[in-house]
């Protein structure tokens, strides 16, 4: 068990850089709060399959507990910033970071 | 179980964040059970206490060294001092709320504040990654809920911006530090100064993406956009809150890993960007703060540059830097407490005192008040009978001394250029402006003008009492 990776580590690495990447173009991309929530966790997912991958290389489980710490708190950050879109909405009748912008300069 | 783990030097190390976190318990339940009958009065006067506790407790760790939770938590002269400036801002911004604060949710806002000050003081002694991201969701996640309190449109804007930006900013850290955990195979800081990581990719790469989020959560130049929207939306009391706390928590990281956890060939290079972004910054903030009409995006830019004068100190990783970057954060936090404190005192009821308009002759219609805003102004700009230029005398000197010159350079042409825009709002108090009739006086103000003489008066003391001398480790 110690140590062994089923692929190599290269492979891990090269996958959640895709995902990260994938998660940025989104946050930049997209105008819908929601979709830039949605990337965002993937930026953190790209980051928790790093740290089980490094925690399987290393044999060192810490990887893994931050891997678990990290989803709680992406839990947790999803609840409220889905909790601020609704009252965005509520109030605005629409959501598009473009059309939120009373404030400027 | 856990008794046999941990020993009691472990949970005394943390008893203050402790007692911040359950006073926000305490209040919340008290608000349930009491309700009314306690007013607005109850939950600040209670989280005050929790703070004040806190910070005597805090200070009685001064002069250990200990690292704790194996490693989790780091206990020294460095996280006492932080903490203490978390508290002292957590509870500048506690009594705003007091002041001037919505009744009904004076209780849920004094909870949120504390538990994002727990985050805050979490980070002045995080040993870990785990512990740092911890704490700075911590403080962040608060934060998100604190800026939308507002019943305002802009509130709402403001909590979702931040929330989006900032949110990104801990992707980025969080990748960051899933590579540094890869190029190590360990979360301590201690073990990233390692010499033989000078020469690991994967470790260069961890440091990168780390500090971009860092520069984003200080608002570091072309990360700094955020700053003054998400500043002018949020409450008045949050503001503040953000301006001083935030900025310590993360400087506090950012000064721990910059000075201990970074491999001692490499350092000065790993460095290098993030110095150059504080040189950028301190132009970039002076020259976005000349054309602001609002006094809270007014501080929202000076914040940008004031966190580059505080990394000009810390850019030579000298002792005598960490020393002069602790005295400018403790004059910095003051002044600006002292500041929304004025403003807090010109609001009006569901309208915030802070459009620079209002200004306008506030020199004739109330001198001390108008007095007290020139002596926090003068502070934040630099100059001689303040702290702020004491403070500013030493990082200049912590740069002579570490062989930044252009870095010095920078400072003093930042400084140069906001002296225009401090000196705007000071000369406009003191205009003779007929047209405006004098604003209807309200009711005084008695928490928000405490606030203001104790900024005051600690201002004064950091100037003359050789605060930097004595008590910074």
């Amino acid at each position: 068990m110690s140590g062994a990776l089923s692929a190599p580590i290269a492979n891990y690495v090269a996958l959640s850089g895709i995902l990260f990447f994938l998660g940025v173009t989104g946050v930049l991309l997209r105008r819908n709060p929601l979709i830039m929530l949605m990337s965002i966790e993937l930026m953190f997912n790209a980051a928790n399959l790093l740290l089980v991958a490094f925690a399987r290389l290393w044999t060192q489980n810490v990887g893994q507990i931050f891997a678990f710490l990290s989803i709680t708190v992406a839990a947790a950050e999803a609840a409220i910033g889905l909790a601020i879109v609704v009252v965005v909405f509520r109030s605005a009748r629409h959501v598009d970071v473009d059309e939120t912008n009373l404030m400027k300069g | 179980m856990i008794d046999s783990l941990y020993g009691a030097a472990d949970w005394s190390a943390i008893t203050p964040l402790v007692i911040v976190a359950v006073t926000a318990l305490v209040v919340l339940l008290m608000d349930l059970l009491l309700g009314k009958r306690v007013g607005r009065y109850g939950a600040i006067i209670l989280g005050s206490l929790g703070l004040i506790l806190a910070g005597v407790v805090a200070a009685g760790g001064y002069g250990l060294h200990q690292t704790l939770f194996g490693g989790a938590f780091v206990l020294d002269g460095f996280t006492v001092l932080f903490e203490e400036v978390v508290i002292i801002g957590a509870l500048g911004s506690l009594v705003l709320f007091g002041a001037i604060g919505r009744e009904d949710r004076v209780a849920g806002a004094t909870a949120l504040l504390l538990w994002s000050a727990t985050g805050a003081m979490l980070l002045a002694g995080a040993g870990t990654l785990l512990t740092i991201f911890l704490g700075i969701e911590l403080l962040s996640l608060a934060l998100y809920c604190l800026c939308g309190l507002a019943p305002r449109a802009t509130a709402r804007e403001a909590a979702l911006k931040y929330l989006l930006l900032s949110s990104t900013a801990s992707g980025f850290l969080l990748y960051g530090m899933a590579l540094l955990f890869g190029a190590t195979g360990s979360v301590t800081l201690s073990a990233f100064a390692a010499p033989m990581l000078a020469a690991s990719p994967l470790f260069w790469a961890g440091i990168a993406f780390f500090f971009v989020g860092i520069a984003f959560k200080l608002s570091l130049v072309p990360f700094h956009t955020w700053a003054p929207d998400v500043f002018q939306g949020a409450p008045l009391p949050v503001t503040a809150f953000m301006s001083v706390v935030t900025k310590a928590g993360v400087l506090a990281v950012l000064a721990r890993v910059a000075y201990s956890a970074l491999p001692p060939q490499a350092a000065s290079a790993l460095l290098l960007p993030l110095w150059v972004v504080a040189g950028i910054s301190m132009v970039v903030g002076n020259v976005g703060m000349l054309a602001q009409t609002d006094l809270k995006r007014l501080i929202g830019y000076s914040g940008v540059a004031q966190v580059g004068y505080i990394l000009v100190a810390l850019a030579g990783t000298t002792a005598f830097g960490l020393r002069a970057a602790i005295y400018y954060l403790f004059a910095y936090t003051l002044m600006n407490l002292g500041a929304f404190a004025v403003a807090a005192v010109l609001s009006g009821d569901g309208e915030e005192g802070t459009q620079l308009a209002g200004y306008r002759g506030l020199g004739h219609r109330r001198p001390l008040l108008a007095a007290a805003m020139t002596f926090f102004l003068l502070a934040l700009a630099g100059l001689p009978p303040t702290a702020g230029f004491l403070g500013k005398i030493l990082i200049l000197s912590a740069g002579v001394a570490s062989g930044y010159l252009w870095l010095d350079a920078l400072l003093i042409i930042g400084t140069a250029i906001s002296l225009y825009g401090y000196a705007k709002v000071i000369g406009a108090m003191y205009a003779r402006d007929e047209h405006r009739s004098p604003t209807t006086p309200r009711p005084v103000v008695p928490l928000a003008w405490a606030s203001i003489a104790l900024c005051a008066l600690a201002l004064l003391l950091l100037t003359f009492h050789p605060f930097a001398s004595s008590v910074l480790p």
